[in-house]
């Protein structure tokens, strides 16, 4: 019973705090580049403006572009149920390994494509097109760097893989952990649509990837993707900072246990919410052709992961 | 007290092996420099951590001299030589940046499967970082031959120097202080000799593109 309650609560948190970790960085970013910057929760009444406007659909959309909003936010919320964020769901009960919970993310990444290309908008399908490069890209790395962790744990459970760090802390200096973990940061800031692969800040701006797809996107169809966005965006981090550095996490549904997890998931967020916001201020964004140099360097280190556990045993 | 001392020379090597790999993924003669000199820091604290575990007090000497030698004079003289020739880049290598990095991550396969018999008669608590130091000496050789200006070919060979020093490091426990020193001399004799070099090449044809020496001038 308690474990259902994790199930249902995790992604309650998750969607609740997806927003202010967008906000926070932004307005982090903002005073790095000594503006003001909107406030933490700006994003909470952007979501807000958006549900209560009308959505518009163009004439020639077809039923998957209303499906793709839904499809994304389901996705990511699965996603947040899943993955070991506050809690690490532990027994049986669970389906989902690190591989199904990358691969929904990637099932509202492909309908993403594909509703950007239904409305036929030469945007849409500029954004698409290049969202797939950049997907096609990472997911080797995400592959190999989940091969990787599961070596290490012998499964590719996510509590499996928490409690095997959690017994053996000194594994967590190694250089196939570390490997993994810059591998996996890199593929986050590319899937998430951050800066050195697509700029989050701009909407009309030929270089963009993830806002070319959704532009035709309006009303709480946008608030739903854009919600969908930042989850994704929380969901990833999390997994970067509890499979790699779970200390803290609540193996238990004890208040005590949640509390401690709760805290620890704000404040590993926030370090690498401070990450991104700096690597963004000090990083111009690359250049389309320059993208796959990243992404090849990203593999390349999650192979070398690979190889220092898999060939030294 | 193993656990933790392997599991730091494993680290430190494989940073070194990063920075290599940051060579062939970066274009610009300054961050060749920076990637050089963090290796340089990098190899000095690996010494030091054999220094410590192993208790041998000379090999502090030596993390001492590679840290002046290595991770200071030479990066300052990089430094001089890239200023002299104002701002070259790495523009188009013999091979490009993508199929570089694969080639690299090979290269350290095959540097894991040729250490393998290695690590297995061997009993050294370091012996997790010998194919990272057999791999950093391909991937340093990969940069020498697939680079195209002549100073990132001689921080490839700089490098390459690093890997050897690295393989001693983790190979046996420390190298004598006295060969270490012939071998610090040898290798500022031979950055001096290619420094002098590079400067000519660059006065004959006004550029460090080796490509150019195909050209005859005179």
């Amino acid at each position: 019973m308690s474990r259902y309650i994790a199930l249902f609560v995790q992604p309650l948190l998750a969607l609740a705090l997806a927003p202010a970790l967008v906000g926070f960085i932004r307005w982090l970013k903002a005073r790095l580049q000594s503006r003001r910057g909107a406030p933490v929760w700006q994003p909470y009444s952007e979501i807000r403006k958006l549900f209560g406007k009308e959505a518009v659909v163009s004439h020639t959309a077809s039923w998957l572009f209303r499906a793709t909003p839904f499809v994304v936010f389901g996705t990511g919320v699965i996603v947040a149920s899943l993955a070991p964020i506050v809690i690490v769901p532990a027994g049986p009960l669970v389906v989902g390994d690190v591989f199904a919970a990358v691969y929904l993310l990637l099932l509202g990444t492909f309908f993403l494509a594909l509703a950007g290309l239904d409305t036929g908008s030469p945007f849409g399908g500029m954004g698409a097109s290049r969202e797939m490069t950049v997907v096609a890209l990472t997911e080797p790395t995400v592959a190999l760097s989940i091969v990787a962790l599961a070596l290490n744990a012998g499964s590719t459970n996510f509590s499996q893989i928490v409690s095997r760090t959690l017994a053996e802390p000194s594994a967590a200096l190694g250089p196939g952990h570390l490997l993994a973990f810059a591998a996996l940061f890199i593929v986050t800031l590319a899937e998430t649509g951050r800066l050195p692969v697509d700029n989050p800040s701009t909407h009309l701006e030929l270089t963009m990837i993830h806002e070319a797809m959704i532009l035709e996107y309006s009303g709480p169809y946008l608030a739903l993707i854009e919600w969908a966005a930042a989850l994704k965006l929380l969901v990833f981090l999390a997994l970067a900072a509890n499979l790699f550095m779970p200390w803290g996490i609540a193996l238990s549904l004890s208040p005590v246990a949640v509390t401690v997890g709760v805290v620890s998931l704000v404040s590993k967020l926030g370090v690498l919410a401070v990450a991104i916001a700096v690597l963004e201020t000090r990083v111009a964004k690359l250049r389309l052709f320059r993208v796959p140099e990243l992404l090849s360097a990203s593999f390349v280190l999650a192979l070398l992961a690979v190889m220092s556990t898999f060939l030294v045993r | 007290m193993d656990g933790t001392f392997s599991q730091l020379v494993m680290l430190g090597s494989s940073g070194m092996l990063l920075t290599a790999l940051i060579v062939l993924w970066r274009k610009g003669i300054p961050a060749y420099v920076t990637a050089y000199r963090w290796q340089a820091w990098l190899l000095a604290a690996i010494t030091g951590t054999v220094a410590y575990y192993g208790r041998d007090p000379r090999l502090y000497w030596v993390a001492a001299l590679l840290l002046a030698l290595k991770g200071a004079a030479i990066p300052a003289l990089l430094g001089t030589m890239q200023r002299r020739f104002g701002a070259q880049r790495e523009a188009t290598p013999y091979v490009n940046t993508e199929t570089s990095l694969v080639i690299a991550s090979l290269l350290v396969l095959f540097a894991y499967v040729l250490a393998r018999p290695w690590m297995a008669v061997t009993d050294l608590p370091t012996r997790q970082g010998l194919p990272l130091a057999l791999g950093l000496l391909f991937v340093s050789l990969f940069i020498v031959v697939s680079r195209k200006k002549a100073i990132t070919q001689v921080i490839g060979f700089l490098m390459l120097e690093n890997a050897i020093a690295l393989l001693a490091a983790v190979g046996t426990r420390g190298v004598p202080l006295l060969v270490e020193l012939g071998v610090f001399l040898d290798a500022l004799m031979g950055f001096l000799v290619m420094q002098i070099f590079v400067y000519h090449i660059h006065e004959t044809f006004n550029t460090i593109d080796v490509e150019e020496l195909a050209r005859l001038r005179h």
